[in-house]
């Protein structure tokens, strides 16, 4: 289990990004972190593994305090994490093949990794998780030679390579269209329903309904709601996205 | 405020009329000249488009024949052969400063040919040039130079020599020369760009303010490079050249100190940036990993420089190659030095030499290096 307490951050700006935010995500959920743009989603998913140092508050992972863990103790524990991103964050020159691996510089020796080199069982386990997003044919291409949703696929065979008990995904399919993001998120749901757990922020709230096991709203930092998707009514819809939310959005719900 | 506004205006012109006054004074800029001095910029340019590049073996035969001067001082020659490579002078003999006309028969065909007078000491005297024709064949108006030559009754002769290329072009003593310096100069540069490449590459992460500018230590580290690579390229390498010069007396050792330093200062300052270019997120994605920070620097930024260092230390040998030449010029070593000896010499045909030579290597790696560039992406 996950526990956020009392979270807060505060950039160097002086922007109040999280403010005082606790919310419980169980080991299995799917956990669905939801608001506008500037309402600190990315900030919160990227203080759990602290790529960002939060403020104030504790995130405890099975009474492991993540927010007091020296350098080489939260390296541990990032290993155990995956993490998906809106940019795919891969490293575009070089092979699909190389970035899924790096995902696995956790684990191995830090000397013959530092060469380049790779024992075959972890080439083995790398095509491996390219099979498992579809696109092994593409181990020996450049990353950049890849559609958008390829290379998500890369990404999240990255993340798995990390063999993590939990993803972190920060609006895994905002740069893609809608048939796509239902292929990336399914992915993502199908490894949930296979023990990891799964927080994910999404602006689509039709997405929300589908995927989404639990819901986490923020607005301007701070928590507005917690609970299931359907829960979400007009009225939680206009707390949430604010009044002048397009009138479209509020209709499909 | 017009009155005010014209006046500051006027002001304004003024002092940059005043300044262009002064600079033009300082230059001694004295256009006319271009112009009056045109034959001495002729030479030059003739000499410059002559290069000294191929030469061919030369086949020198001598024939000679006695002549007496004044008559009577010594036996002229006996039998003038009639047949063969010969001499045939109108007169056996002359008084001295007499003119009298020499044919030669049968002599190498298109050949330059020297006439000279052997005194009986073995010296010689008054070349003169002239050619022979497809025959073998020439004839010259000559004057007895040699006044009352004979010494105890040796009369001087009258030497003939034939100079006939043979065998194919080949390079000259000079291209020989220039290109032992091109290497010299080239791979000077080449050197001085690799030894900087491996002490740049490493000090330039701590000058990336993406690497290192984090907490106290690192913004000190960060500052202290970046000021420390813009310090140094703020010299002059030639500057530099002569400083090092003094200290470690001239030669090429000092010139390629003095371009490696500029150069650390150089590409460190260029990869610093380029390493500030790359994009945070595949960076960010392998710190999520719980890679250690030298693998993130190995898998995250490692790929994303190396087109741009690579670029630049290309950009930066082909540039080295221009400065070498320069600093040769002081006293470096290499082509630049070449250079500056031929014309000190006035060897200028040599100097067209060098200079084509730089031409050509200035223009070759600058084509090299861009299409090797655009080659990077
Ligand atoms: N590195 C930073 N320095 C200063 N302020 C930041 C930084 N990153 C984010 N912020 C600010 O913090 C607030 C929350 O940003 P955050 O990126 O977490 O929002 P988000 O919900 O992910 O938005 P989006 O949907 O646009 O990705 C915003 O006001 C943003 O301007
Ligand atoms: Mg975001």
């Amino acid at each position: 289990m996950l526990r956020i307490q009392n979270l807060s951050k505060t950039y160097p700006s002086g922007t109040q990004a999280l403010k005082n935010v606790s919310f419980d995500v169980k080991d299995g959920e799917f956990m669905v972190v939801i608001g506008l743009s500037g309402s600190g989603k990315s900030t919160l998913l990227r203080c759990i593994n602290r790529l960002i140092e939060p403020t104030e508050g504790k995130i405890f992972w099975d009474d492991l305090d993540i927010t007091a863990a020296p350098p080489a103790d939260l390296r541990r524990i990032r290993r155990k994490i995956g993490m998906v991103f809106q940019q795919f964050n891969l490293v575009k020159r070089s092979t699909v093949l190389t970035n899924v691996l790096s995902g696995r510089l956790g684990y191995v020796n830090p000397w013959t990794s530092l060469l380049g080199i790779w024992s075959q069982e972890d080439r083995q386990h790398a095509i491996q998780a390219l099979e498992r997003v579809g696109i092994a044919d593409k181990a020996g291409s450049r990353a950049d030679a890849l559609s958008g949703g390829q290379q998500q696929r890369v990404g999240i065979a990255r993340a798995l390579m990390q063999d993590p008990k939990l993803i972190l995904a920060d609006e895994p399919v905002a740069s893609l269209d809608p048939v796509l993001s239902h292929s990336i998120l399914q992915y993502l749901e199908q490894l949930n329903k296979e023990g990891i757990t799964v927080i994910c922020s999404l602006h689509f709230l039709d997405l929300v309904h589908r995927y989404a096991t639990r819901v986490v709203a923020l607005k301007d930092g701070v928590k507005v709601f917690e609970g299931a998707a359907r829960e979400i009514d007009r009225a939680k819809f206009k707390e949430i996205y604010g009044e002048e939310a397009q009138e479209v959005r509020a209709a499909s719900l | 405020m017009p009155i005010a506004r014209i006046a500051r205006n006027t002001l304004l012109t003024a002092l940059v009329i005043a300044a262009f006054v002064v600079s033009y004074r300082v230059t001694e800029a004295d256009f006319p000249r271009l112009f009056r001095d045109l034959a001495k910029g002729k030479d030059l340019l003739t000499a410059f488009l002559t290069p000294d590049v191929f030469t061919r073996d030369v086949e020198t035969r001598t024939v000679s024949i006695v002549f007496p001067i004044p008559c009577g001082s010594a036996p002229t020659e006996s039998l003038l052969p009639s047949e063969g490579p010969r001499l045939v002078p109108s007169v056996l003999c002359a008084a001295p400063l007499e003119t009298f006309t020499l044919q030669g028969f049968d002599l190498q065909p298109n050949s330059e040919v020297v006439i000279r007078w052997r005194l009986p000491d073995g010296r010689t005297m008054t070349a003169i040039r002239t050619e022979t024709d497809a025959n073998g064949y020439f004839t010259y108006e000559v004057q007895a130079r040699p006044i009352q030559s004979t010494v105890d009754g040796v009369a001087s002769r009258l030497e003939v020599d034939t100079l006939t290329p043979v065998g194919g072009l080949k390079p000259s003593q000079a291209l020989k020369d220039v290109m032992d310096n091109m290497f010299v100069t080239i791979f000077m540069a080449l050197l001085s760009t690799t030894l900087a490449t491996v002490i740049a590459a490493p000090l330039s992460f701590l000058a990336a303010s993406n690497i290192t500018r984090k907490g106290c230590l690192g913004t000190a580290v960060y500052y202290l490079f970046r000021s420390f690579f813009n310090l140094m390229r703020s010299y002059d390498p030639l500057v530099m050249a002569t400083v090092f010069g003094f200290w470690l007396s001239f030669g090429p050792f000092p010139g390629f100190l003095a371009l490696t330093v500029v150069t650390i200062a150089s590409l460190g300052k260029l990869f610093s940036e380029a390493v500030e270019n790359i994009d945070a997120g595949p960076v960010e994605a392998l710190n999520a990993t719980g890679a250690p920070p030298l693998h993130v620097v190995r898998y995250g930024v490692v790929p994303q420089i190396v087109p741009d260092f690579i670029s630049y230390i290309i950009y930066h040998w082909d540039i080295n190659v221009r400065i070498s030449t320069i600093i040769g010029f002081v006293g470096g070593g290499g082509i630049g030095y070449y250079l500056n000896l031929s014309i000190n010499d006035f060897k200028w045909n040599q100097a067209g030499t060098a200079i084509w030579a730089i031409v050509i290597v200035v223009w070759a790696m600058d084509f090299l290096s861009s299409e090797i560039r655009k080659r990077l992406t």
